[in-house]
């Protein structure tokens, strides 16, 4: 079963690389929790004197970190703490459910810490918040709760405790 | 992606995400998107390509500021591989 499901990924990661538009067909089938009331948060100094933190669904980690769990089909809800300076030698990523060529070999067409950087230079974010945090994405049944109740309000209170202003996500 | 990004903005800070799907993102509601129609694992552009990538970031970045009203979903209609970033 484990060999049908990943021969199966195989072919739709590629599908999706030579045919995007079947992307959309894609999120039209499959089931998402649906948003009621919108969370909102207003910026509360301009974005000059704001920490940012990136967070990404990418399913990007240090090569040191435990790689997300790609046997099961209803993915990996964890996520990885990356500090912010990593050198870009030490993060990998791993994710089967979408082609990361590019990613691989520029890192910042999923995760754009370069970029982040030069802007921090030139002044046009106050700071970059210490750690950047990695998801898979791609999460589906029971791993859905642990995601909502567990993973993603804890990465919220650590993104907090990192004294990030704002947030900018990038998924996979 | 959506749904961490309603956890965080609940906690009280403020995101952005950038958004590849336009069809999850209206279900999923979060705060405030950048839509562009680029293929799965492209989120930032392409490979190597440093204002693409900047532009891009820059636009999410304005999009804090600037956007007002919950659910907003910001589409600078970059055109994959056509657009010129300079």
């Amino acid at each position: 079963m484990r060999i049908a499901h990943q021969v199966a990924n195989a072919v739709f990661v590629k599908l999706y690389r030579h045919l995007p538009w079947l992307a959309s067909g894609w999120a039209r089938r499959r089931r998402f929790v649906e948003g009621q009331d919108i969370p909102w948060a207003p910026l509360t100094k301009p974005l000059s004197e704001s920490v940012v933190a990136l967070v990404t669904t990418a399913g990007v980690h240090l090569k040191s970190q435990e790689p997300f769990n790609m046997d099961d089909p209803d993915g990996d809800p964890s996520f990885r703490a990356i500090p912010s300076d990593a050198p870009r030698s030490d993060l990998t990523i791993t994710h089967q459910y979408y082609d990361h060529a590019a990613a691989d070999q520029d890192i910042n067409v999923v995760l754009p810490l370069d970029r982040m950087r030069e802007l921090l230079t030139e002044k046009r974010i106050g700071g970059l918040a210490p750690f950047v945090y990695g998801f898979m994405g791609h999460i589906d049944g029971s791993h859905l709760k642990t995601l909502m109740e567990r993973t993603a309000p804890e990465v919220a209170r650590r993104l907090k405790a990192d004294r990030a202003d704002a947030v900018v996500l990038t998924p996979a | 992606m959506g749904l961490n990004q309603r956890a965080i903005e609940a906690e009280g800070v403020p995101t952005i995400g950038i958004s590849i799907l336009k069809e999850v993102t209206q279900k999923v509601r979060p705060s405030r998107a950048l839509f562009l129609r680029y293929p799965f694992g492209h989120p930032v552009g392409e490979a190597f390509n440093v204002q693409q990538q900047r532009t891009i970031l820059l636009d999410a970045l304005a999009g804090l500021e600037t956007i007002a009203e919950p659910g907003t979903i910001l589409e600078p209609g970059y055109r994959w591989r056509r657009h010129r970033f300079e």
